[in-house]
């Protein structure tokens, strides 16, 4: 098994194509026996994307597209898609020079740029593209989308969390003025009050998360309720940044396809479902710590690693 | 089977965004100090035993996101709590002034009797310091808590700060544990004992609650 896990590592890139270095102790192995499956899949996809997109890159709702989503958006198709799918590409459109203006008037607002950089050194530090000597360096980029939504969301202005969820967008728009519009659909109208001051939004996801592993899966509500578990201390991670560096980066990006055009039920599903499958395993745990580390081991592995068979249970 | 420790219980790092709460916890349980590590979300806690006096004290230290809007999440741990660290940087005035804060938060939420200490972190960063040491202790003082300078880059004062506080919790227990020695098969759980102490006064949060 090592030395397969050894001849693996020397096939397989340290660091992925999004810029993040694998962990220690990374399955190259298993992960290789996935990719070339995946790759199948991928190249299948992206031949019919690339039909479809022939015809019309207007990627109107309706139930291919959505169907298409599901199974999963192509990288040089994503950035297109999830712009017009969650409205980001309208929104764009209807306002331009406004991402500029937005920005400039940002950068005078010091308590909120002050707030920004904090976090900048602590965003993907695992990641070659947001190191400080990295050029072009992302942590400018990361910097101005913040600094610009701040401003124009004086209400939420910075919380933790976006600046990961503005660090994916970035790496897969690769385009500042794009990663803004996509963070305003999602934190404006995908997940509203998930990161304003009372964290409303958030709350009671994570509330109803509770109601429905209490529905569907009783007895690890039962267990969770018995040790005094809060469910934050679980699940805060999954909801405030949608999974990022919880599960593997191509499973966070086929979870985030659907959340652009599904909206915000696909965390439920994907968090129902990881719940679900490793119900066995979660019921061993004999007291409160246990309990916490069951539910960070089950955000590793094969199940999750797979992400198209994963996306397909959903 | 031997038992794995005498006593459990829980301490809390508060503190402003970046002093490095989540640091100081690493070096005490890892010994590891990454100069760059993702920002904390939410609460997130570890665990080390250690001896104090012949104790075997199993301690669960909750690290929480220093941004004031997490809050509305972390304050929820506070009652849980037996000790807490009140952490600034020394290279932060501000996050020295809003050291008030975080001790008036405390006195709202967490339980009464619950043992605190102030900890000036990043002791190391000499060059860059903006809050002198006497202001450290002057604060400490008026406050009636105990007062280190730390660096959790060079694992300066981080055993002696986190081992003080343990011993504080367990002086403040000590009835508790006379009891204990009486019986000493049993371990005695802080944590639980306090929690079923406040459901038994029925002011103990509905379980099903978020929090």
């Amino acid at each position: 098994m090592d030395t397969n896990n050894d001849t693996a590592k020397d096939r397989i890139s340290r660091i992925d194509s999004y810029g993040f270095e694998r962990p220690d102790g990374f399955d190259y192995a298993s992960y290789e026996d996935f990719y070339s499956r995946y790759m199948t899949v991928l190249t299948r996809r992206a031949m019919k994307w690339s039909k479809m997109m022939q015809k019309s890159t207007a990627v109107e709702k309706g139930i291919k597209v959505k169907r298409y989503i599901r199974k999963g958006i192509p990288d040089e198709h994503r950035p297109h898609v999830w712009m017009m799918v969650s409205g980001a590409q309208a929104q764009m459109e209807t306002n331009p020079g406004y991402y500029h203006s937005v920005l400039l008037e940002g950068q005078k607002n010091t308590k909120l740029v002050d707030a920004v950089v904090t976090d900048l050194n602590r965003t993907f530090p695992d990641n070659v593209k947001f190191r400080k000597n990295a050029s072009p360096c992302l942590q400018l980029t990361l910097h101005n989308v913040l600094v610009a939504y701040g401003q124009h969301n004086k209400t939420v202005g910075y919380c933790q969390g976006m600046n990961f969820i503005t660090g994916i967008l970035i790496l897969v728009t690769k385009d500042e003025e794009k990663a803004f519009w996509l963070l305003d659909a999602l934190l404006g109208r995908i997940l509203p009050d998930y990161y304003s001051p009372e964290m409303m939004g958030l709350k009671t996801d994570q509330e109803v998360l509770g109601v429905l592993v209490k529905m569907k899966i009783p007895a690890v509500a039962e267990l969770i309720d018995r040790h005094d578990v809060m469910w934050t201390l679980l699940v805060s991670r999954w909801f405030i940044c949608l999974f990022i560096d919880v599960l593997p980066i191509e499973t966070v990006l086929r979870i985030w396809d659907c959340l652009f055009y599904e909206g915000s039920k696909i965390l439920f599903r994907v968090a129902l479902t990881l719940i679900k499958q490793y119900q066995a395993y979660i019921l061993e745990a004999k007291n409160f710590p246990d309990v916490c580390d069951k539910f960070k081991d089950i955000t590793k592995g094969k199940f999750v690693t797979e992400c198209h068979l994963f996306m397909q249970v959903q | 089977m031997a038992k794995q420790y005498d006593v459990l219980f829980r301490l809390l790092l508060i503190g402003d965004s970046g002093v490095g709460k989540t640091c100081l916890l690493c070096r005490f349980t890892d010994n590891e100090f990454h100069p760059s590590h993702i920002s904390t979300i939410g609460v997130d806690f570890k665990m080390k035993t250690i001896d104090v006096d012949g104790i075997k004290v199993r301690i669960q230290i909750w690290d929480t996101a220093g941004q004031e809007r997490y809050q509305t999440i972390t304050k929820q741990y506070y009652r849980r709590a037996q000790g807490i660290f009140l952490v600034y940087d020394i290279t932060s005035e501000r996050s020295y002034q809003h050291i008030m804060k975080w001790a008036s938060d405390v006195d709202e939420y967490a339980p009464d009797g619950v043992q605190k200490i102030l900890i000036g972190n990043k002791a190391d960063e000499e060059h860059k310091r903006q809050v002198g040491k006497h202001q450290g202790m002057k604060l400490a003082e008026e406050y009636g808590m105990d007062f280190y300078e730390t660096s959790a880059c060079t694992n300066y004062n981080i055993k002696e700060s986190f081992t003080r506080l343990t011993e504080l919790v367990l002086m403040a227990h000590r009835k508790e544990l006379d009891g204990l020695r009486l019986a000493s098969n049993d371990e005695l759980n802080l944590a639980e004992l306090e929690e079923d102490g406040r459901k038994a006064d029925g002011t103990a949060n509905s379980k099903s609650c978020w929090c």
